[in-house]
């Protein structure tokens, strides 16, 4: 029970990143509720094969989450006459590792700043691994359909 | 049904829209994969016999055959940030003269008539600060916390549409976003302000993950356009370095060594 409410939250707290940024890339209006959606389902479902006993590892369940959400937009898109990437890219922001993305590059300044220790080389590296390989499952992730079903057609 | 092969005035026209079309795409952000065939789909709904496109980071060449005569034109391209409104415009005017629904001749009004309708401002900067807010959530900071890094947040993103008309490099405004992000949360963790310093540092600046550009770039790269993807990763790294000198300008300032 406690697992449902927290997969909820979770995915009601993603749906709102997904639509903020999904304005700043200028996605038409109607659009919206697709990328909303689309951040929910992705989020919710990387949790789900995360924290439940199949207890997946982030980097994999990025690339299922985003591939996922993928193949749901590609049918969506057919009937948009749009696109895919047009909202799946906005779903897929909640899901950017953004801390550790930062949290790496300033351990770099700081190694710089006031030299080299083990504990900000463990903290640069593992951070940047992180950020790289779920960047990569993102990308990969939404490309899926397009490397498994739509080989030589267009999809839209 | 034979194809009329067209004269060399209407090749020439059919060029100028291919490119103008591909350069509009690139423009607002679209991936290359869908660029190239854009142009070509759009080429050859023009009656052109086939299209070739070369994209660069900042150019596009596009070559168009008939009838044993080709036209090359390069158009400069200047990135306009992402707005896939545009794209999604462009791709319809290809689909509808596809699909028969419009003729060639209105395909240049079409193209033309495309304007980059934006959301309106404050909704835009308000969203984002709900979407840092959520962020923070996410990562386990308390209420205060999320409060901090709602105002934080957006304050950044209004600071950074009010210098967008100005036209400075994205460098220099993902910087100064950053600073203001930074110095709110700061300032707010020295005042005591949530028992999550740490989440709220990081999450008020989240606005500024260049997102789009890295999941493009590596897109590219997996479908085979590695020029592309490289300078778009790299552009990415660039603005995400630009934030980081931000973050250490605003952590000098205030004294509020927050990410360690």
């Amino acid at each position: 029970m406690s697992l449902l409410l927290d997969l909820l939250r979770e995915m009601a707290l993603a749906a709102v990143p997904a639509v903020g940024f999904a304005l700043v890339f200028n996605v038409p209006t109607r659009m919206l509720g697709y990328c909303a959606a689309g951040g929910a389902v992705g989020r919710g479902l990387r949790m789900l094969l995360v924290d439940s006993h199949v207890g997946m590892p982030v980097e994999w369940a990025t690339l299922v989450a985003a591939a996922v959400v993928s193949l749901i937009g590609v049918q969506l898109a057919r009937r948009l006459r749009a696109h895919p990437k047009v909202f799946t890219v906005a779903a897929m922001i909640p899901m950017v590792p953004g801390v550790p993305f930062f949290t790496a590059l300033l351990a770099i300044v700081e190694i710089s700043r006031s030299g080299l220790t083990d504990a900000l080389l463990e903290t640069a590296i593992t951070s940047g691994l992180r950020a790289l390989f779920i960047i990569g499952a993102l990308a990969i992730g939404l490309a899926i359909p397009g490397l498994l079903f739509y080989r030589r057609r267009p999809v839209v | 049904m034979k194809r009329e092969i067209l004269d060399e005035p209407a090749q020439r026209e059919a060029t100028r829209l291919c490119v103008q079309a591909a350069l509009m795409l690139m423009q607002h952000g679209a991936e290359s994969a869908l660029v190239e065939s854009v142009a070509r789909r759009l080429g050859v709904a023009l009656g052109v016999d086939s299209v070739e496109v070369a994209i660069m980071a900042n150019a596009v060449t596009v070559t168009t055959l008939c009838g044993g005569h080709c036209v090359t034109t390069v158009r400069r391209n200047e990135d306009r940030g992402i707005n896939v409104h545009i794209v999604t415009e462009v791709q319809r005017t290809m689909l509808d003269l596809e699909e028969g629904r419009i003729d060639r001749g209105s395909v240049a009004a079409r193209l033309d008539q495309i304007r980059p309708e934006r959301h309106p401002r404050w909704i835009v900067a308000l969203a984002i600060g709900l979407s840092c807010a959520c962020f923070a959530a996410l990562s386990k900071g308390d209420l205060p916390t999320c409060v901090v890094v709602f105002v934080a947040s957006t304050l950044a993103m209004a600071a950074r549409q009010l210098v967008a008309p100005l036209h400075f490099n994205p460098l220099v405004t993902f910087f100064a976003a950053a600073f203001v992000a930074t110095s709110v949360a700061g300032v707010a963790v020295l005042w005591d302000i949530g028992t999550t310093p740490r989440v709220a540092m990081a999450s008020s600046v989240l606005l500024l993950v260049p997102g789009f550009p890295l999941i493009n770039g590596v897109s590219d790269m997996v479908k085979g356009y590695i020029n592309t993807g490289i300078s778009r990763l790299v552009f990415a790294l660039m603005l995400a370095s630009a934030t980081c000198g931000g973050i250490l300008l605003a952590m000098t300032v205030w004294h509020t060594w927050g990410w360690s």
